[in-house]
């Protein structure tokens, strides 16, 4: 079941590829894939290119895909270990979710991050009180590990 | 290692601590050590009184027996002194004037309790009767006799000043006015109930070598030195009394004679007097020939030496609040057996090699008649006939009945695993009950705790105990938890989702009230067990503690918990019942039927009927056997009526059980509270399916594996080959295949595409 639905997944991506992500398995595993997302052009992050690892549990697609950061980036919603907060990878799965409709969310969630939810607390408050600021190191950043 | 300052300063304080805790005689400061010192006077002192007195001379200056029956009846106000002016110290005879006794409790004892001596058939008792008897107790009166005052040395209290360095001289009358907490003094009650636990004491152990153990006893054919406890209590068990006695068994005429030991009676050397109330011209020579077994005991156990803290504590809590006994019984004798053939049930008892001994005839140990007195408070109580099985024998039969209880347990497990089998697939597994096995479980559980907790008491019975324990904890942890993880993770899309939707399977009407389903997570399998352990670990223990506690309880509060817990336990086959009618199978007929038509779904009942009887049976009979077999080895009462009563309960939940395997599971609902379910298998209209995004082969992408799913569309004459059971579609109009819904609706009933609640299966 979940080989068929990765395959499809897989075709799918090849055959209509999104605009500002792509993704495909590394090596011979079907289960581990390497994803790209670009910066999205009106964020902090535009220009870096950002690497993410994906793991599809067996039980795929009713348990959700694994998914984190592997190159570093400065957002309140992603710590240091690459690890992304967002609901849909967590208790909001729905199978009829994809992997480039799950990268989606993540590129907008690059755009509009969610302070009000953090998973690393200093940049959330930053985001917050000193816009600028955030800004600025979220740029930094992006030149330093992800151009 | 490095060691830091802190490391050391800590050593330190241990090392303190440990040299300067108190040594083996529990003397932790310089007035406890004067204290100590005084009691080891004072007994000595008495011992030599003791060694001093023959058959013929009175006691003198001995706690406790200063003072005899007539000389309170002369002056009421008189004082234990010694020595008293106008008593006669040397001479003796059994009679109030010298005994702490009234004549009337003496010529009672003489006539009723100790028979005279019968020399032409010499009466033959057993050499060894531990064992605990049980009987029924009488009070003879509780304020005819005047009170014999006895002090209490005051060097017993405890310091008043920090400071305090010797105790204080002289000695102290108990006030009756005033209150003592604990034991109660007087009895109150007129009938009651009486145990009492023999053992013998034929060895001491060195409290401060090394646990070696001298026998001391040169006259074993003649005397036995006993230690009994006396527990007696009223009916309802709300005055309760417990006494530790050394006691005399004088085994060639079966009589034994038991005596408190307190800071206020030092009974020992009083037992070659009190053993001799007959007119015997044997007297004598037993009153030596106790003398004798008295001095043997002294020497072996070294009895002064000996002495710690810990004695001086509890013979001063045992005279301030407990009364003095002086206790005669008389055995039955074995006469059916030579000395020889009672020598061999001994052996074989102790050393089981076979012997042609057969035990299961061996009578029980029982006291014929016995009379209690204490001297100062003036109670006299009786007892008739108070028997019990010898300990040995009653260990045997205990562990046959353990044996049984395993055997139940094995079978128990072999039905689990045969329903486990029969259950193999989710969808069988969410219709059984979780609350019928966690009853199960925690009965299983509790008994593998309180068994464990037994075999720490009874070290004779250890390794029954400790297997049965086994068993029942691989059958509770292993099999009932692993299919109770099994049941919970079937039910877990359940969660938050109300009976009624369960139960109509129908929530278009209720759509706008629908519980909210989206924010449970799934849990895995690991998680799930965690989760279950824990809670069955805490219930489990909280329901032995309660157990256990209870046992303490009075008797009608005990009595009361009893049968309701045995009662809420035995309704195990309820929520089963209550499980079906939810998940509503059909009547058999039908079901046969949709089996010869060749309909998977619905099939079967979750529960064998193998298991259902099985574990009813298994699960009754030891209640059965406790309430019912008078002679149990619980010692509990009968009471056939609860049996009769939790019997017929249990067959009308079986009969419910079996009704509904035969009319449907939801017979006793009225047609009224279950409107038609939701059904997932229906036709769709072309225009409907249009509206889905459907190509033009009548086809619709399932969202979950993104492959087609073929639609049965009324209107199309070409699809109606198509099964309506292949694929399904939710009230929000989403279609699936049947496979890829019914496995997400596993982990939440929740529609993928549109997330909105999906009535359950």
């Amino acid at each position: 079941m979940s080989l068929k639905r990765i395959t499809k997944e897989l075709n799918d991506l090849g055959r209509d590829p999104p605009t500002s992500c792509s993704a495909g398995p590394v090596g011979d595993d079907i289960y581990h894939w390497q994803a790209s997302i670009m910066g999205p052009p009106d964020s902090p992050y535009a220009g870096g290119v950002f690497f993410l690892s994906i793991h599809f549990p067996t039980d795929y697609p009713f348990k959700p895909p694994k998914i984190a950061f592997t190159t570093k980036i400065y957002h309140p919603n992603i710590n240091a270990n690459g690890n992304i907060c967002l609901d849909i990878l967590k208790d909001q799965w729905s199978p009829a979710l994809t992997i480039s409709k799950v990268l989606l969310s993540i590129c907008s969630l690059l755009t509009d991050a969610n302070p009000d939810d953090p998973l690393v607390p200093e940049i959330a408050h930053i985001y917050k009180t000193d816009r600028g600021k955030y800004e600025a190191t979220a740029r930094e950043w992006t030149k330093k590990y992800a151009v | 290692m490095e060691i830091d300052g802190n490391t050391l300063i800590f050593i330190i304080i241990i090392l303190f601590l440990f040299f300067s805790s108190p040594g083996g005689d529990g003397v932790s400061s310089q007035y406890e050590f004067n204290q100590l010192q005084r009691l080891r006077n004072q007994w000595s002192t008495e011992y030599n009184e003791f060694q001093e007195m023959n058959y013929d001379s009175n006691f003198k200056n001995i706690t406790g027996l200063k003072l005899a029956f007539q000389d309170i009846v002369d002056d009421p106000g008189v004082n234990a002194t010694y020595p008293l002016p106008s008593k006669d110290y040397s001479h003796w005879s059994q009679d109030q004037k010298y005994l702490l006794l009234p004549n009337d409790v003496i010529s009672h004892v003489k006539d009723h309790v100790w028979g005279t001596r019968n020399r032409e058939s010499v009466d033959i008792y057993p050499p060894n009767i531990t064992s605990t008897l049980l009987g029924h107790l009488e009070l003879v009166n509780n304020n005819k006799y005047p009170r014999l005052p006895m002090p209490v040395e005051k060097f017993y209290d405890p310091p008043t000043e920090f400071s305090d360095v010797v105790p204080p001289a002289g000695d102290r009358y108990l006030d009756d006015d005033k209150p003592s907490y604990g034991e109660i003094h007087n009895v109150t009650f007129e009938k009651g109930e009486i145990s009492v636990q023999v053992t013998h004491l034929d060895k001491v152990y060195n409290r401060f070598g090394s646990g070696e153990r001298t026998y001391f006893n040169s006259q074993t054919d003649k005397w036995k030195l006993l230690n009994l406890r006396l527990d007696f209590s009223d009916k309802a068990e709300h005055e309760k009394h417990s006494l530790l006695t050394d006691a005399v068994y004088d085994v060639k005429n079966g009589r034994i004679l038991a005596m408190t030991q307190s800071a206020k009676f030092h009974s020992l050397f009083a037992f070659p007097h009190y053993m001799n109330l007959q007119e015997d011209k044997e007297n004598k020579k037993d009153f030596d020939s106790l003398k004798k077994l008295i001095n043997e005991y002294w020497n072996a156990s070294n009895f002064v030496d000996t002495l710690t803290m810990g004695n001086l504590q509890d013979w001063y809590d045992n005279a301030v609040y407990k009364c003095e006994y002086v206790a005669f019984f008389q055995l039955e004798p074995w006469n059916q057996y030579t000395p020889d053939q009672l020598k061999m049930i001994d052996e074989e008892l102790n050393w089981p090699l076979g012997r042609p001994a057969n035990l299961s005839l061996v009578p029980p140990v029982a006291f014929k008649s016995g009379l209690l007195y204490s001297p100062d408070c003036g109670l006299e109580l009786k007892f008739g006939d108070v028997e019990g099985k010898r300990y040995e024998i009653q260990m045997r039969s205990i562990r046959t009945h353990l044996l049984f209880g395993i055997g139940l347990f094995v079978a128990q497990i072999y039905l689990l695993l045969c329903q486990m089998h029969h259950t193999n697939t989710p969808s069988s597994v969410s219709k059984i009950s979780f609350y019928s096995f966690s009853m199960i479980n925690l009965v299983d559980g509790s008994l593998a705790t309180l068994y464990f907790i037994a075999a720490s008491v009874l070290p004779e019975l250890y390794l029954p105990l400790v297997t049965s324990s086994f068993t029942c904890f691989i059958l509770a942890s292993i099999f009932e938890t692993r299919y109770l993880i099994l049941v919970y993770a079937s039910q877990f899309n359940e969660r938050n989702v109300g009976i009624l939707t369960l139960l109509r399977r129908n929530n278009e009407s209720e759509r706008e009230n629908a519980p909210e389903t989206g924010n449970t997570v799934i849990p895995d399998e690991a998680s799930i067990s965690g989760t279950l352990y824990g809670r069955f670990f805490f219930t489990l223990l909280s329901f032995t503690l309660l157990t256990l506690s209870s046992t303490s309880w009075p008797r009608k509060v005990r009595m009361v918990f009893e049968y309701i817990t045995i009662f809420v336990l035995n309704s195990y086959w309820l929520p089963q019942i209550f499980r079906n009618a939810i998940k509503g199978t059909l009547p058999r007929r039908s079901r046969v039927r949709n089996e010869v038509l060749g309909v998977q779904r619905q099939n079967k009942m979750p529960l064998l009927w193998k298991f259902i009887i099985g574990t009813t049976i298994i699960r009754t009979l030891p209640v059965v056997y406790v309430f019912t077999y008078s002679s149990n080895v619980f010692r509990h009462h009968r009471d056939v009526r609860f049996v009769v009563i939790l019997c017929l309960y249990l067959l009308f939940q079986i009969a419910i059980l079996y009704s509904q395997d035969i009319l449907g599971s939801r017979w006793f609902l009225p047609k009224l509270s279950i409107p038609e379910g939701y059904s997932y298998h229906k036709p769709m209209s072309a225009q409907e399916l249009m509206e889905h995004g459907s190509s033009t082969n009548y086809t619709v992408d399932c969202a979950i594996c993104m492959s087609e799913v073929p639609v049965y569309v009324e209107d199309v004459p070409e699809t109606h080959k198509i099964d309506l059971q292949t694929y399904m579609t939710t009230p929000c109009g989403h279609i699936f295949h049947t496979n890829c819904l019914e496995n997400w609706m596993s982990y939440k009933l929740q529609c993928p595409v549109c997330r909105s609640p999906l009535p359950p299966l």
